[in-house]
């Protein structure tokens, strides 16, 4: 039988699912090795085949998601790298932008730039907004640019000139001499990537590209070379912060692309379960440690943006409030991320004002209750001493809890500002929900989405414990959990396609553009997407999928929106462009308007259509015995009090909806079903948590 | 009704995320640019007697101008207010702060009573008035600066005010860009509105009521605990604007600052009198800017409302500049508002030495470029660049290109400047050796290089600095002066005021050089490492290096001669530890 495997790795824990054609599903946890994260996943997986009884040759797929790329920038383990600019801009990459993420904070600094100064090359050359050329590039500059990188032993070089965007021959030009002076460099250049206007944002994704290139290709080639060693052969292919896959070649000359990787295999997970089951439109919830992550699924497809802040703080006006990070303007699923997680503490002011989070006990110490020296309490704390977790311990008994100690603690912040420690820990629970409602809302309300008309899916080692509190807020009627969430993004990863993202600067007036200027600035888009694909097997016309998008706003405004173009473009007209953007900014900003449209870019999405479908008819995981474990006392507010709860497993959920409260404990999480809310398990053993709605004549 | 802490925490969420939402709603569909890359917009939502409860991310120095606006159209409509109008007003005279801001107001109404104000602060591009882009330093009565717009209803019962529409699209330039944005500010406040009323349905009026009360309470308690937690002084705190808007001046700006008890005392008494340009910050915007400045002293995530405000008290003479009487004009007063928060930061620096940096970089550099492209189309750029980077101290370097933390502006991207204008941004660039020298040194000042393409165009510059640079704390010293020229390095070059509207040629070249930040503490007892560093980064020449900061740095290899260092550094008398925050102006001429 063909299997494959998921590898999901972050700052922690490793995640590895293996899928069985048959639709059988294991699933590993183990600890990370940040001196080489290939190490855990090895062992990992040996472990996981040995439990599974699967030979390594029946492994036909292997999909990697990963952080490697956004730790070495944040641990700043990136390579020397030299930046090459046009003459009078070689501080852009230090100026920045100016923005402060942190208002009132006089000691806020910046991230400090990935190339410093001296590194920093100008050279002659200019070209215009239009793309002509008002200045040729100066070679001789060149030479001594050339020279001086010698001299320092750079290991990678990034060049960005002013409207590259438009007009790429200038850094084509200094790449290639570049490249042929300094043969063992690594040479990138903005519009090799997906040039889009703005100056800075560019050059920093191209000197993040260059700073962790060498790092991600030595560790993609040892992952490689491991992976072949226990008798893995088949391509690694590497999630991308897009949510398609790329073979890892692409990856290690490109990681600047894989930075969100992990977070998007798990929304990508719950989109290709949305579509398989026609569950409608969906709000992915994805709650771990730290924070939770919201996205929304929309007729079948996530929203992309178009960068990502690398290392910045997660904080709810994420979108005005940036400037803590390294920017990186490439495709990246659109996610609103609040500082609300497991770890988040809580805190008490003088004034008798009371936080939890954004700060967090992290991996160490961790909540109180995993006894390794926390005393603040945290939200896992708090669910704790509610009775949704199990006192003892977690992950089926691997990691043992104090569940008195951890009781202390909330009771001593109880009494310092005059609540019960029940009020208490129920009190954190519910702030720690109004955080993740403002993340909720981010994607859907601020965009003129109402939340109650979507299904919530709850992933992430905590998204299920507070996933019906979140939805009652909300007014959502559905939650889904699905099989492993705890690990989900491990098996997501496994239903994604190859995809390739390619964009072109398309800076005109919608009534200036023609047919014969969108033919020409789309083709070579979508002949490179072709020939990728082709290079990986999707050789036949029903294998490639090619999407056409142009970004339009109305002129003046920043942020620009995606409308569809039908491929062949011979018969597109611009009127029809026009109505369908007028309607998306009807139905996103509340209002439309009879100004002129302003293009900026087109986009084109190519994906490889796989010969097997991606998501299996049925699941069946390996763990969770069915096996009743009893009651246990568990708080639902003041309404409902302390109330005894049955406890199970996920088999021990019929396919009827049996009527809450009951707690269901896995490997990887909990699932906390409140009174008012019936669940059941559907033939993907999926969990479906629904509220009943009232039948006519019935008084809600 | 008992509140508790954990309802007003998640109320206080609920209320800061519905005026955020507000805030994104705008920012999204706005067409300016202030309000995309500045972020010249502030939202709020106060409770039914106008008191400011919770306020989203923002601009600082809206932090008091949400209740003066308000109160001045409440004073005007009294009970004439319904659920479905929303009102507006522009004028500083009745509250509100400079033409462009144009405040709104939705009431919200529940079980027939008045529950909340939602409010939203729009900076527009042009308000009409006599140049493009309201920005002239150089108005003599408020008459010149363009439409004002006293307490209105811009929608009333539902339906949009015609009347008033028209009156913006007769009178404003790019009037299409500025009725989409009053478009999308009212779309952005509905929006809101529906939320507020979301959440209506979750917490009865009455219990809302109690928390929005409540929460003003708990800020206040908080924000006056922290007060009594700091050390109690007086300083006093002088700096200078080069001039008042009209080539007179320069103008004093002048503040006490007590700590006494658990309150704050602001008094501005020493500040010149008005001034006959339009640089006047008028009361309100003045106390907005206070606000800002001590609320640096706060926990970051004290939530922003009526509470903070109560243990502060601002006096402000009348007829000062600060404080001016009808009809001044104030158009410009952003500009000056940079001193009234580094004046109170000044003065808070001699009673909190450990705490507060030396003054921020920048000439609060503005620029407006108008015209007609060769299509004949109008087009008009302005942009702020305020600030260079952080001030030294107290225990580091001011960085350079650090953003300010009392805005959130960006500057504006070089290829979004010339794709949508004919306009070539030639250099944009630290500038070596303007860094105001210091133990820790302040960050450097920007060079920034404008070319016009094709046409001929307007051009008008607001700036300062000139004459009174950055200045340094505790024997640093000030940080480069801003300079502004046409054609620098040509035959024609042209050196220009601060201050100025002129029209710019095809093909000349505009270049502002904006001051480096002070620094701070003696410059001879900075590490020469440091020094050395930043001569190999070319941020500093070896002359620089020597003269400042008596370090010796070897040309060949760019490092330290420690022995050189060490008798030049013994050969110089070190500076006094004490500053006298006393400033003489570059020129020599006395105010």
């Amino acid at each position: 039988m063909r299997y494959r495997l998921g590898v999901d790795i972050g700052g922690t824990f490793t995640d590895i699912a293996l899928l069985g054609a048959d639709g059988s599903l294991h699933t590993k946890k183990v600890l990370s090795t940040p001196q080489d994260y290939s190490l855990a996943i090895e062992s990992g997986v040996v472990a996981l085949l040995a439990e599974a009884a699967v030979v390594p040759d029946a492994v036909k797929e292997f999909v990697h998601g990963s952080t490697v790329a956004a730790n070495a920038i944040i641990e700043r383990r990136g390579v020397k790298v030299a930046l090459v600019t046009t003459l009078g801009f070689q501080d852009v990459l230090e100026l920045g932008r100016f923005r402060s993420p942190r208002l009132y904070d006089l000691s806020f600094r910046k991230p400090p730039p990935l190339v410093e100064r001296r590194l920093r090359f100008e050279i002659t050359e200019r070209i215009l907004a239009d793309g002509t050329v008002q200045e040729p590039v100066s070679f001789s500059d060149l030479a001594s640019v050339a020279d001086a990188i010698a001299r320092e032993g750079v290991a990678s070089i990034a060049v960005c000139f002013i409207n590259a965007h438009v007009n790429a021959a200038h850094e084509r030009a200094a790449v290639e001499f570049l490249a042929n002076r300094l043969p063992r460099v690594v040479v990138c250049s903005s519009s090799e990537f997906m040039p889009q206007i703005q100056e800075y944002e560019r050059t920093s994704t191209t000197v993040v590209n260059a700073y962790v290139r060498p790092v991600v290709e030595r560790y993609l080639t040892a992952l490689g070379e491991r992976m072949r060693r226990i008798g893995i052969r088949p391509p690694i292919m590497v999630m991308q912060s897009s949510g398609g896959i790329v073979p890892s070649d692409l990856a290690s000359t490109h990681p600047a692309l894989i930075i969100d990787s992990g977070p998007a295999a798990g929304v990508v997970g719950a989109q290709r379960l949305g579509a398989y089951f026609a569950w409608g439109d969906l709000l992915v919830l994805d709650m771990g440690g730290t924070t939770a992550k919201a996205t929304i699924i929309e007729d079948g497809a996530f929203a992309i943006s178009n960068e990502t802040e690398l290392g910045g703080h997660a904080s709810m006006g994420q979108r005005l409030m940036q400037g803590d990070g390294y920017v990186v303007q490439v495709p990246t699923i659109d996610i609103a991320e609040v500082g609300a997680g497991g770890g988040s503490l809580a805190v008490a002011d003088q004034a008798g004002g009371l936080r939890v989070g954004p700060r967090s006990a992290g991996a160490s110490p961790g909540p109180v209750c995993y006894a390794r020296g926390g005393t603040t309490p945290t939200v896992t704390d708090a669910n704790l001493i509610l009775g949704y977790l199990n006192p003892s311990a977690l992950v089926d008994g691997e990691l043992t809890l104090d569940s008195r100690t951890a009781s202390e603690s909330i009771s001593r912040l109880a009494t310092s500002i005059g609540m019960s420690p029940i009020e208490m820990a129920y009190g954190i629970h519910a702030i720690a929900d109004s955080t993740m409602i403002q993340a909720l809302k981010a994607v859907t309300s601020e965009r003129g989405r109402d939340p109650a008309q979507y299904t919530l899916v709850a992933i992430g080692g905590n998204g299920p414990v507070h996933a019906a509190g979140l939805a009652d807020a909300l007014r959502i009627d559905r939650i889904v959990v699905p099989p492993v969430a705890g690990v989900f993004s491990a098996l997501g990863m496994l239903f994604a396609d190859v995809e390739h993202q390619a964009v072109a600067a398309f800076h005109r007036r919608l009534e200036d553009a023609t047919l014969e200027e969108l033919c020409t600035a789309h083709q070579p888009l979508l002949n490179h997407a072709r020939e990728l694909l082709e290079e990986e097997g999707y050789t036949l016309q029903e294998q490639q999928d090619f999407r056409l998008f142009v970004d339009a706003r109305y002129v003046g405004q920043t942020a620009t929106l995606k409308i569809p173009i039908p491929l062949p473009v011979n018969g597109v007209r611009a009127a029809t462009i026009a109505e369908r953007f007028h309607e998306a900014h009807l139905a996103t900003f509340g209002y439309r308007s009879g100004e002129p449209i302003q293009l900026t870019a087109i986009k084109l999405q190519a994906r490889g259509v796989a010969a097997h479908p991606r998501v299996p008819s049925a699941i069946a995981t390996s763990r969770s015995p069915r096996s009743d474990r009893g009651t246990r006392a568990a708080y639902f507010g003041s309404e409902h009090g302390w109330l005894d709860v049955p406890v199970t497993r996920r088999p021990g959920i019929a396919q009827d909806p049996a009527p809450g409260p009951l707690i269901i404990e896995e490997y990887e999480t909990t699932i906390v079903v409140p009174p008012g809310w019936t669940v059941r398990r559907d033939a993907w053993t999926n969990l479906v948590i629904e509220r009943p709605q009232p039948t006519l004549g019935e008084r809600p | 009704m008992k509140c508790n802490p954990v309802t007003r925490e998640i109320l206080k969420n609920a209320l800061i995320a519905i005026a955020n939402n507000m805030l994104v709603a705008v920012i999204r569909t706005s067409r300016s640019t202030v309000v995309k890359n500045n972020f010249d917009l502030s939202a709020a939502v106060c409770d039914a007697d106008g008191q400011l409860v919770a306020q989203g991310l923002a601009l600082p120095p809206h932090l008091g101008a949400v209740m003066p606006a308000l109160r001045g159209c409440l004073d005007y409509f009294g009970d004439r207010i319904g659920a479905c109008d929303i009102l507006c007003s522009n004028d500083p005279y009745s509250g509100g702060s400079h033409l462009n801001d144009l405040f709104m107001f939705l009431p919200i109404d529940l079980e027939g009573r008045r529950l909340a104000y939602l409010c939203l602060i729009l900076h527009h591009t042009d308000m009409g008035g006599r140049v493009p882009g309201g920005n002239a330093t150089d108005s003599t009565e408020i008459y010149q600066e363009g439409l004002r717009i006293p307490p209105s209803k811009i929608v009333e019962a539902g339906v949009a005010n015609e009347c008033l529409f028209r009156i913006f699209e007769a009178n404003v330039r790019m009037s299409d860009r500025v009725l989409a944005d009053i478009r999308s500010q009212i779309a952005a406040l509905n929006a809101g509105g529906v939320e507020f009323l979301k959440l209506a349905e979750t917490y009865p009026a009455e219990e809302l009521r109690a928390y929005m009360a409540d929460l003003i309470e708990y800020t206040e308690r908080l924000s006056r605990s922290v007060i009594g937690a700091l050390p109690k002084g007086v300083a006093e705190f002088t700096d200078w604007n080069d001039d008042d808007g009209t080539g007179h001046g320069p103008v004093r700006i002048h503040t006490r600052v007590e700590i006494r008890g658990d309150e704050i005392l602001v008094d501005f008494t020493g500040t010149s009198p008005q001034t006959s340009g339009a640089l006047n910050p008028n009361y309100w915007f003045t106390v907005s800017n206070v606000y800002a400045a001590l609320r640096t002293l706060m926990p970051p995530d004290m939530p922003n409302n009526a509470g903070f405000y109560r243990p502060i008290r601002v006096s402000v003479p009348e007829g000062s500049f600060l404080n001016p009487r009808f009809p001044a004009p104030v158009g410009a007063r952003g500009q000056p508002s940079f001193r009234v928060r580094s004046v109170v930061l000044g003065a808070l620096a001699q009673i909190l030495p450990d705490r507060i940096p030396a003054c921020t970089g920048g000439s609060e550099f503005a620029i407006v470029l108008a015209g007609q492209t060769r299509r004949q189309e109008r087009f008009l750029h302005l942009e702020f660049h305020n600030v260079t980077g952080h001030g030294g101290g107290p225990n580091e370097d001011g960085q350079d290109g650090g953003p300010y933390c009392l805005a959130n502006l960006a500057n504006v991207p070089v290829e979004v400047i010339e794709a949508e204008n004919p306009v070539q941004v030639v250099r944009y660039a630290f500038i070596p050796d303007t860094g105001g020298p210091g133990r820790y040194r302040g960050a450097l000042g920007i060079v920034r290089e404008y070319r016009l393409l094709e046409v001929d165009a307007m051009i008008q510059v607001r700036s300062d600095r000139q004459r009174f640079p950055p200045w340094g704390l505790f024997g640093g010293k000030s940080g480069a002066a801003g300079t502004t020229a046409m054609n620098p390095g040509t035959a024609n070059e042209q050196k220009l005021p601060s201050k100025f509207i002129r029209t710019m040629q095809m093909g000349d070249v505009f270049r502002v050089e904006m001051p480096g930040a002070g620094g701070f503490g003696d410059p001879l007892a900075r590490l020469p490492e440091a020094v050395a560093e930043d001569v190999r980064q070319g941020k500093m020449s070896i002359a620089h290096a020597h003269a400042e900061y008596g370090v010796v740095i070897d040309p060949a290899g760019l490092s330290v001669l420690f022995d050189e260092t060490a008798r030049t550094r013994a050969a110089r008398s070190p500076r006094s530890e004490q500053s006298s925050f006393s400033r003489k102006p570059l020129d020599g001429v006395r105010p």
